[in-house]
C-alpha cells in the first residue's frame, strides 16, 4: 500500500512539473513576440541603413508624411497622423457601433419574443466568426462603389470610395457581433429583482430597461466596448482594403482616404526591401504601444466608471 | 368590522399554466391596518401579494379570474393603468435590492421616472421619505455614497423609503426581513408599527411571532386558499379552523 501512494504522489508531482513547463513555454511566446519585434523595429533608428543614415524617432512619431524623398528612398518616416488615424478611426467606430450593438443586445435579452431571441442569438454569433477578410470583401465590393456615389453627389471627392467612413463601417461591422454578445450576456444576468423594484415604483417597462438594467449590465457592457476597440485598433487585412492607405494626413473628413498602423504596416511589405522593410517592424512596436496604452486607459476608466456604485 | 376597505378581492383564482395557485380569495385590506399574510411555503401568500400590484404580470402564462378593487376601482381590465396601481401600491422585496446606485439617487428614482427635476423639490421628497423610514439620521451625511455598502438592514429600510417617495396609499412587504438579522428585524418592526399611521400595510412573513406582533389583521393562507381571516388577537387566541390552530401552534409548516 506504501509503495502504491509513493507513486501515486510522484506522479502528481510529475504532472505538476508538466503543467508548469507548458506554462512557461506559452508564457515565454509573449516575451519571444515583444522581443524580437522589439530588436527588428529598433533597427532604423540605431543603424545607418546601408548609407541613407538613421531614422529620427521624433519625426518618426510626430512627422505628417509616411516616406518624404525623391524616388521613395529616404528615411523621412513619419507616422504621427498614422497613430492620429488608427486612434480616431477606432473612436468612430465605438461611436457608431457601440450604441448600435448595445440596444441590439437589450432588445434581445429583454425584448423580443424567445424563439426570435433564440434565432437573432445564432445570428450573432455567425456574424461573430466570420473572418474579417470577407467582411473587406463587402466593403470593397458593396461599400466603396456606394460611398464614391454618396461623396459625388455632395460634391465631395473621394478615392474611389477608399475613405475613412469606409473603413469605420466595414470596422464597426466586425465590432457589432462582439459587443452585442458581451452586453447581451451582461444584461441577461441583471439581478431581475432590480428590474422588477422598479417597475413597482410605477416605472415604465422602457424607463426600467434603460435606466436600471443597462445600468446593472455597465461593467460587462463596457468590456464589450473595450474588445471592440482592440479590433478596430489591431484589424489589418479588412482595412487595408478600404482605408486607401494614404501617405499623409491626418485625415479627419469621412471621405477623405486615411491610413491606420496596421494598414500601413501591410501595404506593400512583401515587395519591398531595405528601410522600408525594416520600418514596418517598427509599426509593430508602436501598435503594441498604442494597444496596451489604450487598454490600460479603457481598464482604468472601466474602474473608475463601473465601480463606482457596485 | 366597520372599517374602510382600501383594497377588496372577490372570488380571485390565480392560475399559472396547469397549476392552480389561488382558489376563491375573499380578503379585504383595511384602511391604516397592518394585515399579515400566513401560511406554509407555496400556500399563495406571496402570489397573492403580488396581484396587488399586478407584479404577476411579468409571469408568462398566468390565468387571473375575479375581481381586485383597489378605492373601489377594478386593477385588472381595459379601463386599468398598471402605471397608476403601481404608483399608488408601494412594494417592498424579499432581498433587499438597492439600485447599484447613490443613497439619494435611489430614494429619487421614482419621483424621477413621473417628470419631477426640481433639484429642491426632489432634495425635500427624499429627506421626508428617509426620516420615515427612519434612516435619515444615519444617512444624511453620505447621501452620494453607494446605496449598496449600506449594511442589509439599512439597505431594507432603504428600499422602504424608496417606496415611500412615491407617496403610495398601501405599502406591500414582502418577508421582508427574512434576510435580515434579529436586531435589524427588529429596526423593521418598529418601522412598520409607526408607518400604519400614515399607510395600509400588507406583509407577508414566515413568522407567526412576528405577524402576531406588528398586525392588527391576519390571513391564513393553505394551498391556495384562504382558510381564516380576522383581527390578529383573534385569529393567535381562538383560531375557528383546525387548520388554523394546527399551524400556529407550530404542528405543520
Amino acid at each position: 500500500m506504501k509503495g502504491s501512494k509513493t507513486s501515486l504522489s510522484q506522479i502528481d508531482t510529475i504532472i505538476g512539473s508538466l503543467l508548469m513547463i507548458l506554462a512557461l513555454v506559452a508564457s515565454s511566446f509573449i516575451v519571444i513576440i515583444a522581443t524580437f519585434i522589439a530588436i527588428r523595429g529598433i533597427l532604423p533608428f540605431i543603424t545607418d541603413n546601408n548609407g541613407l543614415g538613421s531614422v529620427n524617432v521624433l519625426q518618426f512619431l510626430t512627422d505628417t508624411v509616411w516616406l518624404r524623398g525623391t524616388y521613395f528612398i529616404s528615411t523621412a518616416y513619419g507616422a504621427g497622423f498614422i497613430i492620429i488615424n488608427t486612434l480616431y478611426i477606432a473612436f468612430l467606430t465605438v461611436l457608431m457601433s457601440f450604441p448600435i450593438g448595445v440596444l441590439t443586445a437589450l432588445f434581445i435579452a429583454k425584448v423580443a419574443p424567445r424563439p426570435l431571441a433564440a434565432a437573432m442569438r445564432t445570428i450573432i454569433e455567425l456574424l461573430a466568426s466570420i473572418p474579417s477578410i470577407v467582411f473587406g470583401l463587402v466593403g470593397v465590393g458593396l461599400f466603396l462603389p456606394l460611398i464614391y456615389q454618396l461623396a459625388r453627389s455632395l460634391g465631395y471627392s473621394s478615392g474611389a470610395g477608399s475613405s475613412v467612413l469606409a473603413t469605420v463601417f466595414v470596422l464597426s461591422l466586425m465590432s457589432i457581433p462582439t459587443i452585442t454578445a458581451v452586453a447581451e450576456v451582461s444584461i441577461r444576468q441583471v439581478d431581475e429583482s432590480l428590474e422588477h423594484a422598479s417597475l413597482a415604483l410605477g416605472a415604465t417597462p422602457t424607463q426600467t430597461r434603460f435606466k436600471i438594467t443597462l445600468l446593472a449590465a455597465k461593467s460587462g457592457i463596457f468590456s464589450g466596448a473595450i474588445l471592440a476597440v482592440g479590433r478596430s485598433l489591431g484589424e489589418a487585412t479588412a482595412v487595408s482594403l478600404v482605408s486607401g492607405n494614404a501617405r499623409s494626413g491626418p485625415s479627419f473628413g469621412l471621405f477623405e482616404t486615411t491610413a491606420t498602423i496596421t494598414s500601413t504596416l501591410l501595404q506593400g511589405l512583401k515587395e519591398t526591401s531595405g528601410i522600408d522593410y525594416d520600418i514596418r517592424f517598427s509599426l509593430g512596436i508602436l501598435l503594441m504601444v498604442v494597444i496596451l496604452t489604450t487598454n490600460f486607459a479603457l481598464n482604468f476608466i472601466k474602474r473608475k466608471v463601473g465601480n463606482v456604485h457596485e | 368590522m366597520i372599517m374602510n376597505k382600501v383594497i377588496d378581492t372577490q372570488s380571485l383564482s390565480l392560475r399559472y399554466g396547469e397549476f392552480t395557485a389561488l382558489t376563491d380569495i375573499n380578503l379585504p385590506i383595511f384602511r391604516n391596518k397592518v394585515t399579515a399574510l400566513i401560511g406554509p411555503s407555496g400556500c399563495g401568500k406571496s402570489t397573492f401579494l403580488r396581484c396587488l400590484n399586478r407584479m404577476n404580470d411579468l409571469i408568462d402564462n398566468v390565468k387571473l379570474e375575479g375581481t381586485i378593487l383597489f378605492n373601489g376601482q377594478a386593477v385588472e381590465g381595459v379601463n386599468a393603468d398598471v402605471i397608476e396601481l403601481r404608483k399608488k401600491i408601494g412594494m417592498v422585496f424579499q432581498k433587499p435590492n438597492p439600485f447599484p446606485m447613490s443613497i439619494f439617487d435611489n430614494v429619487a428614482y421614482g419621483p424621477r421616472q413621473q417628470g419631477i427635476k426640481n433639484k429642491e423639490v426632489l432634495r425635500g421628497i427624499v429627506e421626508k421619505a428617509l426620516r420615515q423610514a427612519a434612516l435619515y439620521d444615519e444617512v444624511k451625511d453620505r447621501m452620494n455614497q453607494s446605496a449598496t455598502r449600506l449594511s442589509g438592514g439599512q439597505q431594507q429600510r432603504l428600499c422602504i423609503a424608496r417606496a415611500l417617495a412615491m407617496e403610495p396609499e398601501v405599502l406591500l412587504m414582502d418577508e421582508p426581513t427574512s434576510a435580515l438579522d434579529p436586531l435589524a428585524t427588529q429596526r423593521i418592526e418598529e418601522l412598520i408599527e409607526d408607518l400604519k399611521k400614515e399607510y395600509t400595510i400588507v406583509i407577508v412573513t414566515h413568522s407567526m411571532q412576528q405577524a402576531a406582533r406588528i398586525s392588527d389583521h391576519t390571513a391564513f393562507f393553505l394551498l391556495g386558499e384562504l382558510i381564516e381571516f380576522g383581527l390578529t388577537s383573534d385569529i393567535f387566541a381562538n383560531p375557528k379552523d383546525k387548520r388554523t390552530e394546527a399551524y400556529i401552534t407550530g404542528r405543520f409548516g
